[in-house]
């Protein structure tokens, strides 16, 4: 064929003009008030993702959904045994039982769901391969589904304290648990969803969060008093500071001693939360559209 | 210039590909030992990164689809077609360039593994959920996605135990479940039994009808031209026709004939030409005042 020499070398460009407005970038990100419309909007696929993964998160462990119930215990037992009867952290700690209860049950709340909240991502890739929906329902669906794991867990921490550290007496107080876990819950969904977008890029850093709760852990007197750090107010004033020592402070003194909490207490931690749920939304919703692809 | 624009007026874009291209960094196990000093190579080595390789899956593509089209696409294995496809349904971000649709586009053929530990009761209503359906309609076409899927009773077992058949049936019945605009077919990742692909075809060509505009990835030449009005022809990553389907067939037939051949040489030629034949389309954005310069 002579002519294929003749084509010419230089590939022809038509320029082809298209009303761009009435369409719209495949995959970008609405604006934020759309994405809070669009996050309303799909509510009932979170609801049922939580509900669903419920019931199915322990299906493969023999004893199932009593590892929610036995994994604090253990915890608890363990601190017990290492903390109270070794170590002699109870000195000065008036029901210490009753105070590690509270300490390591909501703690443990607290560390699943931002833990699990960070790593919404990679653990949910087939999904957000599979379908086009806003990325942030399932960090909410993740804190929801922790919520509903963990209504038996907060009532076996009652009847326990009921039965094992009795509180002098059960006075109204009882119900501020339910604001201040509320608002736990609120700084959890903060936290998961400013971690996530970390995670999804730099998977490592998972391993350095979970690390981190260690840490967390100690500087939120689960199992000792803050008096421990009586002797660097500098560390006493960040332990003072922080939201889950808030909470436990909160919930220890209106559920073991009968104390109301302070107005202090309570605005620190409405603070932390809603800081946490509003940055955290906006640094997720930043990174929208690079979740989920395969590097 | 109100008239040269009325002419064109019912070809509305469904999909405009705006110079997308895709490049994929992976890591590869290749050894380049002789690079770097030892304190290099060990370090490399512990972060577990021997080298990495770019791979341009697709170069610089621009593309209007029109609603009422059907687009097939052919190429050969590794030709960037799927890439193609996931940059269109934005299961992608392309690394250059831009997609713009006028709905969501959906993708059939889907494989992907939704949430194993969950059942395909619980997987079929999630995944509607997921697409933005409410529970009421979800409710009237239950019925209608565990037909499709066809999966008895296993449908309440845990999604990890279904062979790859099972869930890509049940993947297929989920994404077939709403009736999109813009309709993906890729039918080179589609993995059923006879029993199950005539069941589909069914579905599959009610979808096709009722959709503003279709793509439609196969390695059958009947199927592409029996139900294209146009096809794209990928290969390597290039771009090598945009146009109707009886020409892509042609040249595309006489292209694999010489690859399977072993003349190389007379498949570049082809290559070539086509390449230096094709109208690479520019998209400008409308702006009043300009005339239309529409080639097609």
């Amino acid at each position: 064929m002579s002519q294929e020499t003749k084509v010419e070398l230089v590939a022809k460009t038509v320029p082809v003009r298209v009303d761009l407005r009435s369409l719209t970038r495949v995959g970008a990100k609405p604006s934020l008030i759309d994405y809070l419309i669009s996050l309303w909007n799909y509510r009932h696929f979170m609801v049922y993702d939580a509900r669903a993964r419920v019931q199915s998160g322990n299906k493969r462990d023999r004893l199932g959904s009593a590892w929610l119930l036995l994994d604090p215990l253990l915890n608890g037992l363990g601190y017990f045994l290492i903390f109270g009867l070794l170590l002699g952290a109870s000195r000065g700690i008036e029901n210490f039982i009753g105070y590690l209860i509270i300490g390591v049950f909501l703690f443990q709340m607290s560390s699943r769901a931002i833990v699990s909240g960070a790593r919404v991502i990679p653990t949910n890739r087939n999904v957000i391969q599979a379908f086009n929906f806003p990325r942030a329902t399932l960090a909410v669906a993740v804190n929801i589904r922790e919520f509903l794991a963990n209504i038996p867990v907060i009532i076996m921490m009652l009847l326990m304290i009921l039965v094992i550290a009795p509180a002098e007496e059960i006075t109204w107080r009882w119900l501020l648990l339910v604001p201040a876990v509320a608002l736990q819950l609120v700084f959890n969904l903060g936290a998961g969803l400013l971690l996530a977008p970390l995670v999804a890029k730099v998977n490592d850093v998972v391993h350095v969060i979970s690390f981190a709760m260690r840490f967390w852990m100690f500087a939120s007197c689960v199992m000792f008093s803050i008096d421990r750090y009586n002797s660097v107010p500098a560390i006493k004033a960040i332990v003072e500071a922080n939201p889950l020592y808030l909470v436990l402070d909160i919930v220890r003194s209106s559920v073991l001693y009968s104390q109301t909490p302070g107005w202090q207490s309570w605005a620190g931690l409405a603070a932390w939360a809603l800081g946490a749920v509003v940055i955290g939304m906006l640094v997720f919703w930043k990174g929208e559209e690079s979740y989920g692809r395969d590097d | 210039m109100a008239e040269t624009t009325d002419l064109f007026l019912p070809r509305t874009p469904a999909v405009v590909i705006d110079r997308a291209s895709m490049t994929y960094t992976v890591s590869s196990d290749e050894k380049r030992a002789s690079r770097g000093n030892v304190l290099g190579r060990a370090l490399r080595k512990i972060a577990g990164r021997e080298s990495t390789v770019h791979i341009d899956a697709l170069k610089e593509l621009s593309l209007v689809a029109y609603h009422g089209e059907a687009i097939g696409v052919i190429g050969l294995n590794g030709s960037g077609k799927s890439t193609l496809m996931k940059l269109i349904c934005g299961k992608i971000q392309p690394t250059g360039g831009a997609v713009y649709a006028s709905s969501t586009p959906i993708m059939l053929g889907v494989s992907a593994a939704l949430v194993p530990d969950l059942s395909g009761a619980h997987n079929v209503i999630l995944g509607c959920l997921a697409m933005g359906l409410t529970r009421a309609q979800i409710a009237d076409r239950h019925e209608a996605i565990m037909e499709l899927a066809g999966l008895g009773s296993s449908i309440n077992l845990p999604m990890r135990s279904y062979s790859s058949g099972m869930s890509s049936r049940l993947r297929f019945a989920i994404a077939a479940a709403i009736d999109p605009e813009i309709l993906i077919i890729d039918e080179a990742l589609n993995t059923g039994d006879d029993e199950f692909r005539g069941r589909t075809k069914q579905r599959m060509d009610q979808l096709r009808e009722q959709a503003g505009c279709v793509f439609l990835v196969s390695h059958s030449m009947k199927t592409i031209q029996d139900l294209c009005t146009r096809v794209i022809w990928i290969d390597k990553g290039d771009l090598l026709f945009d146009g109707d389907t009886e020409t892509a067939l042609g040249w595309y037939r006489k292209y694999t004939k010489e690859l399977a051949g072993g003349d190389r040489f007379a498949a570049a030629k082809i290559r070539r030409r086509m390449q230096n034949t094709l109208e690479t389309v520019s998209v400008e954005p409308l702006q009043p005042g300009r005339r239309k310069s529409v080639g097609a």
